[in-house]
């Protein structure tokens, strides 16, 4: 997030795109109904009906996937009716002439055609939009899981650029992060291009800096992306060390990672709980959880915060960074740490953006957000103040590139997956609180009642849900919350996994799944079959 | 814009907009509040917040009063006193005399004590509908202890904006209730468990530590850390049984920290405040694992564990090339853990193959 969380309520105009916040990030949520109780507008972007999209002034509802042609009309309008902030542009950034020839096609009726939503919200939403001064774009997967998900982003960079919503508060551009410490992990550096900081590792100051505070020869040739990684086990990958992953049920089309699977020499698994693939694993190491160690997390507005041990691991479990500080010693690397506290301090010793922050100051102050450079510095509540970070804010022009698997008469429908309220991820976690299982105990599928009638398929009936890919079955929840077209399942339940039907088609860029479009199809269950369950 | 106004015969600022409670609060002022909370619209119900202005004929109450340039406000004086000792005299005539110790402070008890308010009034046992039904698994309402300051209503309404639960009926049978009187599972409730964290008695408590008889509080060690599942980082405090589990102690309950102090405002959801007990599950991993020529696994010690785990990784190495090996860490896990992880990758067996699910 280029703002703070805190700023949310201060916004006089929210654009939530690809976003269920009130199920995904429930708190951010209700920082934005304050931000609507005191008077704010908010549009949101979504395929699916969504408990935002009720409070919201406009529903934009999407066809999956036609991103790029919604952001591209807006700023088609903005350019087209004079809204730019001409001056941020000419001090503050490159590349506006060719966005601006970029989306010169892109006109709102054209945007209608293929994305679905009438003309004229889009001109009221990009009016609003660049001629209010606090507003802010938040956004999650729905705008990076997929094919062309790096273009989407892109879309809404030129948007935040063009109108100068940028470096003030209660604007920005904000993508929530989904899990505890994504933002924390790749900060770390467990990435295959950066180092700790985001230094590049074929950089070749970064390297040596890093060889010689190591004192080991590095490598300088960048890694596999997880994505990569996945399509290359068995193959390319012959050993895998997973820690606190259930790559089995996470990563997608998983049959094909099985297959993989098969074929690798070696799998150490190191987690709190069996899981899938645990099936693979040649060693499993059991870790200790948050409640139980020590060390911080870094939060979606880059806050460095404590996790504090509260209880002792059951049995022999122990700390994730002790158990591989062991695995290191064992190949001959004594790293000597003796606790946490050592180790953020070593992190922070070669990565400049987080020199200043030490478990002793996030102690003392219950929270400090990079950059933050120096000990004495207080940390950076919303980015690019007065200006943008690194020389120049880069315009990307775009162009709409369809979704790599597209409905055809084999398979008619749309299918996205996402998150609930209730669970979370692989939900090891949460099926074990009897609470959440009760209120949402088993998969399922949401269909237009329109799309349920042509099959036959009433409210509740279990059914099966089938891709090129694979075949699970579901609990049918028909629902006019999804276009007529589209589908929708969450992706909890282990023994239906989500991931055994969507598609392992990579963004061009990140190697992002597009895990929210592939073509699939529902059918009943034959009675014959539903008797023998 | 800052004007000022006369705050117990001191000149004090205030900006434009604040109330009188906000800008007494802010000077070290003790104003008892029990409607009153932050993050809602103010109320003006309970009355305990009453202050004297000048040129005012009837007390105002703090809360719902603004600020106004040249004001002379007194936050304490006999008068204030009478009618503080009085208000929560009265308030207790509508609560349960003897109270079995209860997870959370009774605000209303406590404040009773310290302004000296009679606890002899006499006894009007109101008839207010709880649910004793409702098969919710996390909140339980104890309408006995409710004195309807409607904070867990105003909350729902305008915080959690779910509207899940409503004043209902009149007079003395007023009482927090759902439509028809229904199980908060079958409501727009989001089970946000916010109307636990406004309520100042008690009446609104987490179901779970109490059939599981959990200790009061002040038996209980308060840990403050991070939630461990979405990306918003809300701070909790983990209440931990320190005795429980043979010593190794236990998170019986998770409350939210006071609200204004960190990024989440006192709020969590349903998840970050009741989904916690995953980490006492049986289906814990507690030994290291070692699969046998046969499929099956064998318990290890940890070092054999680790030793087999460090010599198949290298074998791959020694065979394959370092970037044969892929490491896998994760955004669940602390920094720390992602630091020494990728330090493993890159340091000790010479790969950049390191990432998470941050790809997806």
């Amino acid at each position: 997030m280029t703002n703070s969380i805190g700023e949310i309520r201060d916004a006089d105009f929210l654009f939530v795109i690809g976003s269920n916040t009130t199920e995904a990030h429930p708190i951010i949520a209700m920082e934005m109904k304050r931000a609507i109780g005191s008077g704010a507008t908010l549009v949101v972007a979504d395929p699916r009906s969504i408990w935002l999209s009720q409070l919201a002034d406009k529903h934009l509802q999407l066809r999956p996937g036609t991103d790029v042609w919604l952001l591209n009309a807006m700023a088609h309008v903005i350019i087209g009716e004079g809204l730019v902030d001409q001056a941020f542009i000419d001090a503050h950034t490159e590349g506006y002439e060719a966005v601006a020839e970029a989306v010169r096609d892109y006109t709102p009726e054209r945007a209608e055609e293929v994305t679905g939503i009438p003309a004229e919200d889009i001109i009221w939403t990009a009016r609003r939009y660049a001629t209010t001064e606090k507003a802010g774009i938040y956004y999650t997967l729905g705008i990076t899981e997929h094919s062309h998900g790096t273009d989407n982003v892109y879309a809404l960079a030129n948007l935040v650029l063009m109108t100068g919503h940028l470096g003030k508060p209660s604007s920005g551009m904000n993508p929530l992060r989904g899990q505890n410490n994504v933002q924390g992990a790749n900060d770390a550096g467990a990435t295959p291009i950066f180092l700790p900081g985001y230094q590049r590792v074929d950089d070749p100051e970064v390297h040596a800096k890093y060889e010689k505070s190591w004192g080991v020869p590095l490598s300088p040739v960048p890694g596999m992306n997880l994505n990569v990684m996945m399509k290359a086990v068995g193959k390319e990958i012959l050993g895998l060390y997973v820690m606190g992953e259930d790559i089995l049920l996470s990563e997608p089309n998983v049959s094909r990672l099985e297959e993989g699977m098969n074929k690798i020499e070696f799998l150490v698994l190191q987690d709190a709980f069996m899981n899938e693939t645990a099936r693979f694993a040649d060693v499993i190491l059991p870790a200790a959880i948050f409640a139980e160690k020590d060390g911080t997390f870094t939060n979606s507005e880059r806050r460095v915060q404590r996790v504090r041990k509260a209880v002792e691991p059951p049995g022999m479990a122990r700390p994730d960074w002790e158990i591989v500080c062991d695995l290191a010693k064992a190949v001959g690397h004594d790293w000597k740490f003796e606790n946490t506290a050592q180790v953020y301090a070593e992190m922070v010793r070669d990565a400049p953006k987080f020199a200043g922050i030490s478990h002793e100051r996030v102690d003392s102050e219950g929270g400090l957000q990079w950059p933050c450079p120096a000990p004495d510095h207080p940390g950076t509540k919303f980015l690019h103040e007065g200006g943008v970070l690194r020389g120049k804010g880069q315009f990307q022009a775009v162009q709409y590139r369809p979704s790599e698997e597209l409905p055809d008469h084999e398979y008619t429908l749309v299918l996205s997956t996402g998150r609930t309220l209730y669970h979370y991820n692989a939900a090891t976690q949460t099926r074990r609180e009897s609470g959440l299982a009760a209120k949402q105990p088993r998969m399922f599928v949401q269909i237009h009642p329109w799309d349920a009638k042509q099959r036959g398929i009433t409210n509740g009936e279990r059914v099966e849900v089938y891709s090129r890919r694979g075949t699970i079955t579901a609990d049918a929840v028909v629902t006019k919350e999804v276009r007529r077209g589209c589908i929708w399942i969450p992706l909890h339940f282990a023994e239906a996994r989500a991931n055994l039907l969507t598609n392992d088609a990579g963004d061009a860029v990140t190697q992002t799944a597009e895990y929210k479009v592939c073509a699939a199809e529902v059918r009943k269950i034959p009675e014959q079959v539903l008797s023998a369950e | 814009m800052t004007d000022s106004l006369e705050l117990d015969g001191k000149r004090v600022s205030f900006s434009a907009g604040e109330t009188l409670l906000e800008v007494a609060r802010r000077h070290g002022k003790e104003i008892p509040t029990l409607c009153h909370d932050p993050r809602l619209k103010p109320a003006g119900a309970c009355r305990t917040c009453l202050v004297e202005v000048n040129g005012f004929r009837r007390m105002p109450p703090a809360c719902a009063t603004r600020a106004t340039a040249d004001m002379q406000v007194t936050t304490n004086s006999e008068r204030i006193q009478r009618h503080r000792q009085g208000l929560l005299s009265l308030y207790l005539t509508d609560h349960p005399e003897t109270q079995p110790e209860r997870l959370s402070k009774n605000q209303l008890v406590e404040m009773a004590e310290r302004y000296g308010a009679a606890g002899d009034w006499g006894s009007m046992a109101s008839e207010r509908a709880g649910r004793r039904e409702d098969r919710n698994p996390y909140v339980h309402f104890e309408p006995d202890l409710c004195i309807l300051c409607a904070r867990c209503t105003r909350y729902c309404d305008e915080v959690e904006a779910v509207n899940a639960i409503t004043l209902a009926h009149r007079g003395a049978k007023t009482t927090i209730a759902t439509v028809d009187q229904a199980s908060l599972m079958d409501t727009s409730c989001e089970l946000c468990g916010g109307c636990i964290d406004v309520c100042p008695t008690g009446a609104m408590t987490e179901k779970l530590p109490l059939t599981r008889q959990v200790k009061p509080s002040k038996h209980l060690k308060v840990v403050r850390s991070t939630c461990n599942y979405c990306g918003v980082g809300c701070q909790l405090d983990l209440n931990v049984d320190t005795s429980a589990n043979e010593g190794r102690g236990k998170v019986v309950r998770v409350t939210s920290p006071e609200t204004g102090t960190t990024t989440n405002d006192g709020n969590l959801c349903v998840k970050g405040r009741f989904a916690y007990d995953f980490v006492d599950h049986p289906d814990r991993l507690t030994v290291p694992l070692i699969r046998q020529p046969d499929g099956s696994f064998k318990e290890a010690s940890w070092e054999e564990a680790i030793r087999v785990a460090a010599d198949g990784l290298s074998r791959v190495k020694s065979r394959h090339g370092a970037d044969a090996l892929g490491f896998v860490s994760s955004s669940r896990c602390t920094m720390e853990d992602n630091y020494v992880v990728q330090k493993l990758s890159r340091a000790a067996f010479g790969t950049n193959n390191c990432h998470q699910c941050a790809a997806t």
